[in-house]
């Protein structure tokens, strides 16, 4: 069980677990899908599933000794007078700071040593042998959990809520380990936080009939967009990203372009799948997606797309680094001085380098992904920056920025600049990114398209034509939510007869259409490696 | 204090209407870094100190949310 898409969970796993779900008094419903969700890891990960347990134990315990330690603190605020009860706060707060630390420790500490000591060992190597020392460091291979990038950010998200003590620490281990483990999120999220989820999946509630044929209807609607758009570009794909030295800068272009295309299809499919999963079981998990490329900025971009990484990022890295003491006492001096848009810009910025950085890391172990992460920081500033001077300049020349032709220019700016990051991220390291990024600069032609080049890529005509329309169906389903009406809702208003038209037509398409089967490699999934 | 908060806003993003609006957050009309800026301008003006935890949509999404957080921090002194 590699996918969400494969055969095995889809027609097999999931209905079994939905059925027996469903057939157990409410009581026993959590823990079937506990015991389900430990099945799907094991099915994946084997024995690495200790790893899991090892995170949900920790922070159960670190969740009770944080409240341990603020009922404490209550009871002392409770005996001292007003004048001390600073004094007593701040000690409190130095003691749950150093229980945070500890839980860091543990829990990046081991996505720190699994995912990134090759990495960081290789360029230590490197840098002791350019610097003529006769040492190097040992390399591990370390077999990595599926989804530990994921359920990290999720265990870390409780502890910080406790500490904050925006959400209760909760003493049901089994609660806690279904809100770790549950099986539709385990592998590419969304990264869930305790308030969104964990009350919800313990409840046991039964499955409605609206909860099976939304959830359907969406699980339908993201194998679609996975297996005939995302899985059909994967061989072109593959083809120009290792073979970029043999083409020229218009396909450059259209890796670029496809490679961009084939991630939000993948991603985005893939969530649908898993929200439309969770929806079977009565659960509403936070959407991951909203349309990203109606983006008219790439921090709008940011807001729509992989969201719960974003929220995370905001939450716990940005927003307590940018309002730090030392930051805070910066944007003060600084908006006294240079105004006020551009004085919490430094701090801002400060705190946005150190955003990017780690978002460049989480996706993966290589310079390229700390590039991409660069990349944005970069645009994201710069748009601030000169946001002031192209307010004024449009003002002056009478175009309004929300309206009009101004309004699909920044979209496709927008969407051309995302192309770009995701040439870099998708590129076989950092080098490779910049030859195709001067490729498709300095040597764009269109020959490869009138040559026959672009149909020797893996993808025939059909195959064009096929993900052309499949791409132009998702578009007009986006166009229609971005414009505020619940496409599945709508659908839910027709005759029964339309209702089951759209979805045997979405499961024709997939069957006639899908990529599978014997011509083609089971792709694995995008996110999950990450 | 509803009429500063609006004063200081309008001085950080004039583009949206504080008089109606209650998805300032949620909708995207203030950014990260105009809540940073807003963030320092209600310490200075109404002398209280906003902690991270604070810094949630529901307190930000609309000038009576706001209000209503700073009225609290000013009364936890």
């Amino acid at each position: 069980m590699t996918s969400y898409v494969s055969i095995l969970y889809l027609l097999i796993f999931l209905p079994a677990v939905l059925l027996v779900y469903n057939v157990l008094p409410k009581k026993y419903r959590p823990i079937i899908l506990l015991l389900a969700s430990y099945a799907f890891f094991w099915s994946i990960s084997r024995k690495l599933l200790v790893f899991l347990l090892v995170s949900t134990v920790s922070i159960h315990h670190i969740g009770l000794w944080l409240t341990a330690v603020q009922s404490e603190r209550n009871d002392v605020l409770a005996k001292t007078e007003r004048s001390g009860k600073k004094a007593v706060k701040a000690l409190y707060i130095r003691r749950q700071r150093w229980i945070v630390f500890f839980a860091a420790c543990v829990h990046v500490g081991t996505l720190l040593v699994l995912k990134y000591s090759g990495f960081f060992g290789r360029n230590i190597n490197t840098l002791l042998q350019t610097a003529g020392v006769g040492l190097s460091v040992p390399i591990l291979k370390l077999m990595m959990p599926i989804g530990i990038s994921f359920y990290t950010m999720q265990a870390m998200s409780y502890v910080f809520d406790v500490y904050r003590e925006t959400t209760k620490a909760d003493k049901n281990l089994g609660r806690l380990a279904l809100y770790m483990a549950f099986f539709p999120t385990i592998m590419e999220g969304p990264i869930c936080r305790y308030a969104d989820d964990a009350e919800q999946l313990w409840e046991g509630r039964r499955s409605t009939l609206e909860n099976l044929t939304f959830g359907t209807e969406r699980i339908l609607y993201g194998v679609f967009k996975k297996i005939i758009i995302a899985d059909r570009l994967n061989i072109m794909i593959k083809t120009l990203y290792t073979g970029y030295a043999d083409y020229d800068g218009g396909m450059m272009a259209v890796a670029a372009i496809a490679y961009t295309c084939q991630l939000y299809m993948e991603f985005s499919g893939t969530m649908d799948v898993v929200i439309g999963s969770a929806e079977l079981f009565g659960v509403v998990l936070p959407e991951n997606f909203r349309h990203p490329f109606f983006s008219k900025s790439i921090s709008e971009f940011w807001t729509r797309w992989h969201i719960t990484l974003g929220t995370w990022f905001r939450d716990y890295i940005f927003y307590p680094l940018s309002m730090s003491k030392p930051l805070k006492k910066l944007t003060s001096k600084a908006r006294k001085k240079i105004g006020n848009h551009f004085g919490p810009l430094i701090a801002g910025t400060m705190a946005l380098f150190v955003v990017w950085l780690f978002n460049g890391l989480w996706h993966g172990a290589g310079w390229h992904y700390i590039f991409f992460g660069m990349y944005h920081l970069v645009l994201i500033v710069a748009a601030n920056f000169v946001e002031p001077f192209t307010r004024e300049f449009l003002e002056k020349i009478h175009i309004r920025r929300e309206e009009g032709p101004y309004r699909i220019f920044r979209m496709i700016r927008t969407a051309l600049l995302v192309c770009i990051g995701e040439l870099f991220f998708r590129a076989e390291g950092l080098r490779a990114g910049f030859c195709m990024f001067n490729k498709m600069v300095t040597q764009f032609t269109l020959c490869s398209f009138t040559d026959g080049t672009i149909f020797s890529l893996g993808m025939d005509k059909l195959d064009f034509i096929v993900v052309a329309l499949a791409v132009l169906f998702v578009f007009a389903v986006s166009v229609v939510s971005e414009k505020g009406t619940n496409v599945r809702r709508l659908l839910s208003t027709k005759r029964r007869i339309i209702r089951w038209a759209v979805c045997y037509g979405l499961i024709l398409c997939c069957i006639i259409f899908g990529a599978y089967g014997m011509n083609y490699t089971p792709v694995d999934p995008i996110y999950a490696g990450f | 204090m509803k009429e500063q908060i609006i004063e200081i806003l309008e001085d950080i993003q004039p583009e949206a209407d504080y008089e109606t609006c209650r998805t300032l957050i949620d909708d995207h009309i203030l950014s990260s870094l105009d809540v940073l800026s807003l963030v320092a301008e209600l310490e200075d003006e109404f002398d209280v100190t906003i902690p991270t935890v604070e810094v949630i949509p529901s307190n930000f999404n609309s000038v009576d949310a706001i209000a209503a957080m700073v009225e609290r921090l000013q009364e936890e002194g």
